[in-house]
């Protein structure tokens, strides 16, 4: 049913597409919605619920949801995963200690089966910090080797330099385009 | 009764399902490749403008429906640190696609050790094998000719799986059909030792 009311929906007019940005607490992932919004470094506080924004990129419109991080508030993310056309993943690839956490997160998320169909973007963040992990590294540590039925793409990125995530919203809204 | 109606079901709407695995050297057109055979082979679809590909880091997934069976592409990142991921895919694909930049005479050795470090995984023993000498819309580009005794030097690695090498432009769609067709009949032929997956 809800496949049937989402295809008139895509009849009737460009639907907004419904971005959530997920990761561990301190990963980064307010300050990367507030690049993407208003091209800034902003400073920012651990979230405790969600920040929700709308962002233009390249004539796409999406709206983005940061949902906090911390442990306490991870269980409450599949409150928002329904009609999620993308998710950027986002590790602090300094913090090698919690990568192990941030794999299990992720693999526990991408088996929701209404996330099936959502792309998938990694964002191999805190780049800039020096001894941080490569992307491969990144891959590697997060298990996505095992993912074999969904798109995703990793991309390098250093969010306070603004560094990398053109090229990663480049290709996610390429890829959310054909897929529309 | 109701077996008998369910398996005359199944049997109507099963569709054998094959894993293709895309492999290649960074930049050879790994991805165009795909997106030119998904809408080559999908009704409706409109394709990614080829032009806005960037390099892969990560992966690609494709299915193309055609001639009663499923192809399910893997098209992997294939930068040098992304090369180490490869063969976590080896044991569950039924082909392999390994693609060329016929332009890029420098890198063509590197290619070629490449290629053979893969085909000597023992996970890919008798994994049909399409080799792909892309990029044929490219003038002064090395012609199949040229490209495939480099790639055959060491044609006791390659044994005695299903081998062919096939000119292809991704860019145009050249050899794109023939190719995948290839594919079809050689993984079909295939099917003995690396039976596909059933999808009803």
């Amino acid at each position: 049913m809800g496949g049937l009311i989402s295809y008139f929906r895509g009849l009737l007019g460009s639907r907004e597409m419904r971005i959530l940005i997920l990761g561990l607490d301190g990963a980064g992932k307010t300050t990367i919605l507030y690049r993407l919004q208003v091209g800034e470094v902003v400073t920012t506080i651990p979230t405790i619920g969600f920040n929700v924004e709308q962002v233009t990129y390249k004539n796409l419109k999406f709206q983005v949801w940061d949902l906090g991080g911390q442990t306490s508030i991870r269980p409450y993310w599949r409150c928002y995963y329904s009609n999620t056309d993308a998710i950027i993943y986002v590790v602090d690839s300094a913090d090698k200690d919690r990568v192990g956490i941030s794999k299990d997160e992720l693999l526990y998320m991408l088996r929701e089966e209404e996330l099936s169909t959502a792309v998938l973007l990694v964002l191999a963040n805190k780049q800039d910090i020096e001894g941080c992990l490569s992307v491969a590294e990144v891959h590697q540590a997060l298990g996505l080797d095992a993912l074999k039925n969904r798109t995703f793409q990793i991309f390098k990125t250093s969010a306070t330099k603004g560094e990398g995530l053109d090229d990663a919203m480049n290709w996610l809204s390429n890829v959310l385009q054909s897929k529309k | 009764m109701y077996h008998l109606v369910t398996g005359f079901y199944q049997m109507l709407t099963k569709r054998d399902e094959y894993n293709i695995l895309i492999l290649g050297l960074d930049d050879a057109g790994k991805s165009t490749f795909l997106e030119t055979a998904k809408t080559k082979f999908t009704k409706g679809y409109k394709g990614m403008n080829l032009k806005s590909i960037t390099s892969t880091v990560g992966l690609n997934i494709g299915q193309i429906d055609f001639s009663g069976l499923t192809f399910n592409f893997w098209d992997l990142g294939g930068q040098k640190e992304l090369q180490s991921l490869w063969d976590k895919y080896y044991d569950e694909s039924h082909g392999v696609i390994y693609v060329i930049d016929s332009n890029d005479r420098e890198r063509m050795s590197e290619s070629k050790e490449l290629f053979d470090k893969m085909i000597k995984n023992e996970f890919l023993t008798g994994v049909p094998l399409l080799i792909l000498a892309n990029k044929q819309d490219i003038i002064d580009c090395m012609g199949v000719r040229e490209i495939k005794p480099v790639f055959q030097q060491h044609g006791h690695l390659i044994g005695r799986r299903d081998c062919l090498t096939i000119p292809t432009s991704g860019l145009t769609g050249e050899g794109v059909d023939e190719a995948i067709n290839w594919l079809k009949d050689a993984v079909k032929r295939n099917s003995i030792l690396r039976p596909p997956k059933i999808k009803s």
